[in-house]
């Protein structure tokens, strides 16, 4: 397993730029904060060019009771542009630091520190009105915690706006830890998206919420 | 349950509802009665273009293309219809971009060039 894992992080950290397209416009900065009932996350990434962005990602992870600091690499491996619709597929990689932490429940990891690292697949397509995804990710992080997860969004835009206008999408998104007690969880959101904001809130079946908020400049 | 019901609700009824209101038929207007401009009022000059984009499929697209041309000292302005996927590029005065050069920058953007008209 750790053979693959460096073997995909390999790819997502070193994959010749000229082969994929960037996340963002060339130049272009994202702030990235993502909260659900498992993990507090900040992603601020750059793109440099049109192929790829590179950032800081910090994680904690609150049931897991540690936290991530890592560099990510996101590279943008194929884009399919239609006349009515877009589809992408990404790699997304991180190497970094894993810290358990102190006064945690999980006794044995406070304390601990350990190199970590993270890689995942990420595949979406959408029109004006509907929206699809789907991505995975494997973490590693040493003697601390080691856990694979997916997650599948669907989604439908009630109104198709302009350029400038509020857009409102309605979600469905559906995750899976394979190693959790309740290893699914179904998430109803709505996003709504203007200018450089886009917000997102919702609520699981579990009861814990979800929001996120992305800003790019 | 009782919970998710009354947040997604009062995100809809607070957000969703009045851009909605607002769209059919009416923000071309607005745009218009603001000076803003838009793809159904464009003024174009002879040598402007009207680039016929694939992939143009949300905010963020467009957002992408109005950062890459603002960065051309040839470009005065530019104009996003995501309905028509037609992005219309007004040049300053004896200015201008070649054909290969639009189709670098939508390119290198993340867009393809479905085909390129220029105002005569």
């Amino acid at each position: 397993m750790r053979i693959l894992l460096c073997a995909l992080l390999g790819m997502g950290l070193f994959i010749p730029s000229v082969h994929a397209r960037p996340v963002s416009y060339p130049g272009g900065w994202t702030l990235m904060l993502m909260n659900n009932g498992d993990v507090n996350n900040t992603h601020v990434h750059y793109s440099p060019t049109a192929k790829t962005s590179v950032g800081y990602k910090f994680e904690y992870w609150r049931d897991k009771d540690f936290t991530l600091n890592a560099v990510q690499m996101n590279n943008l491996l194929k884009r399919w542009n239609e006349r009515d619709s877009q589809a992408n597929l990404y790699i997304k990689s991180g190497l970094g630091v894993a810290h358990g932490n102190v006064g945690s429940d999980a006794g044995d990891i406070v304390g601990e520190t350990s190199a970590a690292g993270f890689t995942g697949i990420a595949a979406d397509w959408e029109n004006r009105r509907f929206f699809t995804s789907y991505e995975n990710r494997y973490t590693e992080a040493g003697e601390i915690d080691d856990f694979y997860q997916q997650s599948a969004r669907v989604g439908w835009a009630p109104y198709e706006g302009d350029y400038g206008d509020l857009h409102t999408w309605l979600m469905l998104q559906v995750d899976h830890s394979p190693e959790s007690k309740d290893n699914f969880t179904v998430t109803p959101l709505v996003r709504l998206f203007k200018d450089v904001h886009l917000l997102e809130a919702g609520m699981n079946n579990r009861g814990e919420v979800l929001f996120n908020y992305v800003f790019r400049y | 349950m009782e919970k998710l019901t009354l947040l997604l609700t009062a995100l809809i009824l607070t957000f969703a509802m009045p851009a909605y209101a607002n769209h059919d038929g009416n923000d071309h207007a607005a745009h218009a009665e603001s000076g803003e401009t838009t793809h159904a009022e464009v003024p174009t000059a002879p040598g402007d273009a009207h680039v016929s984009v694939n992939g143009l499929v949300c905010d963020f697209c467009a957002r992408a293309l109005e950062k890459v041309f603002g960065k051309e000292e040839a470009v005065k302005a530019i104009d996003v219809n995501l309905d028509t996927k037609i992005i219309t590029v007004n040049f300053n005065d004896s200015q201008t971009l070649s054909d290969e050069r639009i189709k670098e920058l939508i390119t290198d953007a993340g867009y393809n060039v479905e085909e390129i008209h220029r105002v005569e």
